[in-house]
């Protein structure tokens, strides 16, 4: 059977995880204070944006991090076009499309009038270069495979608009890949590049065909981005169909959180990302907005690496997971916009399953787990077993909200029943020794954002991040092949359906093992003066300026 | 000789002229025997000058080496860190290309070889973080540091001045005690601190000054500010103290015994003279200034070899490192340099003993 789109989206939209999805779209919307758009959209104007870091590349697989993130979403098209609300996929630059029975080849015609910044059409030819880099990688040029795009083999150039590619094994998640911000589309000239090209300082000469072009850059400190006045080429979806409406978006990069808060409250900026949870109650009681989007993936966790020996033992995972008081963690570190995670995978995300009840507190269950295991209560207050104390590392993740202050909190309730857990705080070398050895860091904070099934394998498969280390990175011995045949099924399942069963089995498993302990879902918190109207977010919290608007 | 000497000394008519013997005398010297001050220019071109330099060179050298050593002997290096960060979800295999396409697996002989003949050429390689070349990068930051170091070490030293004057002038002799404590106070605010807490009144509370996307003199006024106050305590604190011995050495009695004012006593013959242990000090401050712009680049957001320097120590990111190491240690030898040329101008003494020495 040859499924069209209309198909594909009618396999996605009903399971009954999308019904959750628009659910919790629904609630979460509370939170984002913004009022009615008072009026038709006003063009013109300049829209003052501040960082928190700088970008380090505008690579698009690489756009991961939010900085590189925010200047991409706004500087490139994609084939397609994912819905944030509804996670349906809809025709952007591909008109249309066809994927084979069993997700080996995908097939995308295109539109035929839409031209790259640079003036170079976007054709069929450009589109299968730009996924033979981001399917395969240039390791001579440093440019690395995106993420999002497994198995793929190789392209063809059918006509001018219409190009196929071919997968080694079925690839699933390859439509949703394509219209993620990893896979925005670039010129030729821009393909040629290096690595070094699409670093900072090189801005200008990234060319993509999105409602932005980057007209100025000043490494480390500001991007400017600019209208373009002949964009006319976005998604349906879009209530605007021409240019975007603000002439220029300032992007200035500015480290210091109080400074950003600050110059937000003061009037100095429109909109800042990265508002602190700490933050969150000056930037609402200035009486401005507060957009907390959703990354809708794998849920801000801790991994226990079970290849460890004292987390070797089922009991003893079951016994950290009993011991941290979660709601505590949520309540007392972050806000409302910190939802509890009742599964390793978000509420917001596809293929969720409510898991909550393996994730009880229970700090006397905790104890009963750690004595059968036969970790004794010492002198000190910390457990032991044959002289060994229960002494654990988890490492703080810098990237992650307030990761040192919430595992500072986790260490005090886990000291309650006798489990002394240590926080690893380093420079990046050993930082990045230690976290790839079970043995140094036997709990990894991490998470990753991505609306897609696949997902979940991202974060736990051997070959992706591997953050449970069940790939152990010294020997490439697998220590559990049950995980990863679950995970490897999940992107391997062209049916719909039945890779939402294999994505729940995953977080069934994960739940069961006790090998992960779900904290919060994570969002994306940004402030916003209450005169700036259509600031929109792509599936995983990425801005969008395009349909902004000052109303002043 | 009595009347030059006086236009030397520049006492006003009518008051006796002061032998003060650390004045300007080579000038004198210098009217009385063109040829001896001649001889001295060439002694300085042919011996001291190519010899401070040489020694120049081998500091720098021996930074280099320093500094790709220890940045050697750190866990882990900069594609690892790049390329096994488990958010790129990168295979061993990938990650393995990668490596092999960089070199970093070879020698490290080799590496430093291949290095060292690079910054020979000015070719510094590109940051491992973003790519960007390193050339690149420091050509845009330095500038910025240089304009903002500048201005916070002028600043610094009308503020140590302002202190020092204060405080030795009899007039103000009432604060004297407090004015003597303020350095101490400048030294021990906290520069972060400091820098949010004039952005907070100034820009955010009283919309003086514009913090985010200033112009470029209005983005000047907080950071400098900011920068100046701890470097203005050293200065005068060594101001003070110098401006206090001087005040003990017999000469000033001298001056003081033939009928010159207070004024005239502090500005033309005291603060002459206490001013070369702050010329030391300030020299080694200016040096420090360049390369402590970390905080105060940080918090205005501004662009600069601080904020570069704090992003490459963060990724480890060796080609960066080094090159800012090496301008660093540039700067350093540049100014000591100028200092000890300085010096002779200041105080003939010292002209003689590097002029006249063979």
């Amino acid at each position: 059977m040859i499924r069209t789109h209309r198909g594909w989206q009618g396999a996605a939209a009903l399971g009954a995880t999308l019904a959750l999805v628009l659910t919790a779209c629904g609630s979460d919307g509370g939170s984002g204070g913004n009022g009615e758009p008072s009026g038709d959209p006003v063009t013109g104007g300049t829209l003052v944006y501040l960082e928190h870091q700088p970008h380090d590349t505008l690579y698009p697989p690489a756009a991961g991090f939010y900085p590189n993130g925010g200047l991409v979403n706004n500087i490139t098209d994609r084939l397609v076009y994912q819905d944030p609300e509804t996670l349906e996929f809809e025709p952007w630059i591909a008109t249309d499309w066809e994927i084979n029975e069993d997700a080996t080849q995908y097939t995308f015609n295109l539109r035929s009038d839409v031209t790259f910044s640079d003036g170079s059409a976007l054709d069929a030819e450009v589109v299968a270069a730009n996924f033979d880099l981001y399917g395969l990688g240039d390791p001579d040029r440093a440019l690395t495979v995106s993420e999002a795009v497994n198995n793929y083999a190789s392209s063809e150039v059918v006509d001018a608009d219409t190009v196929v590619f071919n997968f080694s094994a079925p690839a699933p998640g390859f439509l949703q890949a394509t219209s993620t911000i990893n896979s925005g589309l670039v010129s030729a000239s821009t393909l040629e590049g290096a690595f070094e090209d699409f670093g900072p300082g090189n801005g200008q000469n990234v060319i993509g065909s999105g409602p932005f072009v980057i007209s100025a850059e000043e490494i480390g400190t500001s991007v400017t981005l600019s209208a373009r006045e002949d964009y006319a080429w976005a998604p349906a979806a879009r209530e605007n169909q021409g240019r975007a409406y603000v002439d220029e978006v300032q992007v200035t990069v500015t480290p210091e959180d109080s400074v950003r808060v600050g110059a937000l409250t003061s009037g100095q900026a429109d909109v800042i990302r990265y508002v602190e949870a700490q933050d969150e109650a000056q930037v609402a009681g200035a009486g401005l907005d507060i957009y907390a989007p959703q990354t809708r993936g794998v849920n801000n966790s801790l991994s226990l690496r079970f290849t460890n020996p004292i987390l070797s033992d089922l009991r003893v995972r079951q016994a950290l997971i009993a011991g941290i008081d979660r709601q505590q963690v949520v309540d007392t570190i972050y806000t409302e916009n910190y939802p509890l995670a009742t599964s390793s995978l978000s509420s917001t995300a596809l293929g969720y399953t409510d898991l909550e009840e393996y994730y009880a507190f229970d700090p006397e269950h905790a104890a009963e787990l750690l004595d059968e295991a036969g970790w004794t209560l010492g002198a000190d207050g910390i457990r032991e077993r044959d002289g060994q104390p229960l002494t654990l590392v988890v490492n703080e993740a810098a990237p992650q909200p307030r990761s040192f202050e919430a595992l500072t909190l986790i260490s005090q309730q886990l000291a309650e029943i006798g489990v002394d857990l240590q926080i690893l705080r380093a420079d990046a070398g050993t930082y990045t020794e230690a976290i790839q050895d079970a043995d140094q860091v036997q709990i990894y904070h991490s998470m990753v954002g991505r609306a897609d099934l696949d997902v979940i394998k991202s974060q736990y498969y051997s070959t992706n991040r591997n953050t449970l280390l069940n790939r152990d990175p010294a020997t490439d011995a697998i220590a559990d092949p049950e995980l990863e045949a679950l995970l490897a099924a999940v992107a391997s399942e062209a049916d719909g359906d039945t890779r939402i069963a294999n994505s729940q089995a995953v977080q069934t498993y994960l739940a069961e093992n006790a090998y992960v302990i779900p904290l919060f879902e994570e969002p994306q918190v940004f402030g916003s003066q209450t005169d700036v109207e259509g600031l929109s977010f792509e599936s995983v919290g990425r801005p969008s300026f395009y349909e902004v608007w000052l109303d002043r | 000789m009595t009347a030059e000497a006086s236009l030397e000394t520049g006492v006003p008519d009518g008051a006796p002229t002061p032998g003060a013997p650390r004045t300007r005398g080579g000038g004198a010297v210098g009217r009385a025997t063109p040829p001896g001050r001649g001889g001295r220019v060439l002694a300085l071109l042919t011996g001291y000058v190519p010899r401070r330099l040489g020694q120049a060179l081998i500091v720098l050298w021996i930074a280099f080496t320093a500094a790709f050593v220890l940045l050697q002997a750190m866990p882990g290096d900069a594609i690892m860190i790049r390329f096994e960060n488990p958010e790129l979800g990168l295979s061993p295999e990938q990650i393995a290309d990668i490596r092999a396409s960089y070199g970093v697996d070879d020698p490290v002989l080799i590496q430093y070889l291949h290095t060292f003949a690079g910054f020979i050429r000015g070719d510094f390689g590109y940051s491992v973080q973003s790519g960007t070349p390193v050339r690149q990068l420091i050509a845009e930051a330095f500038p910025q540091t240089l304009v903002l170091a500048a201005a916070g070490f002028v600043l610094a030293v009308l503020l140590a001045f302002a202190i020092a004057f204060l405080s030795a002038s009899a007039r103000f002799a009432w604060i004297r005690t407090a004015l003597r404590s303020v350095p101490s106070l400048f030294v021990s605010v906290p520069v972060f601190w400091l820098g949010i807490v004039l952005i907070q009144f100034f820009s955010f509370r009283l919309g003086w000054v514009a913090v985010i996307n200033p112009g470029p003199v209005e983005g000047l006024i907080l950071p400098v500010l900011t920068l100046a106050v701890p470097i203005a305590a050293p200065i005068a604190q060594i101001l003070t103290r110098s401006i206090d011995e001087v005040y003990t050495q017999p000469f000033v009695r001298v001056v003081q015994a033939k009928g010159a004012s207070p004024s005239w006593v502090l500005w033309r013959n005291v603060l002459k003279n206490a001013t070369l242990p702050t010329l030391t000090m300030a020299g080694i401050l200016f040096g420090e200034l360049i390369g402590g712009a970390v905080v105060t680049e940080t918090v205005f957001g501004r662009s600069g070899i601080g904020r570069i320097t704090e992003q490459a120590v963060a990724h480890q990111d060796t080609p960066v490192l080094q090159a800012v190491v090496l301008l660093a240690a540039t700067v350093f030898v540049l100014i000591n340099l100028a200092v000890d040329l300085i010096y002779p101008k200041l105080d003939p003494r010292l002209a003689r003993r590097i002029g006249g020495s063979r």
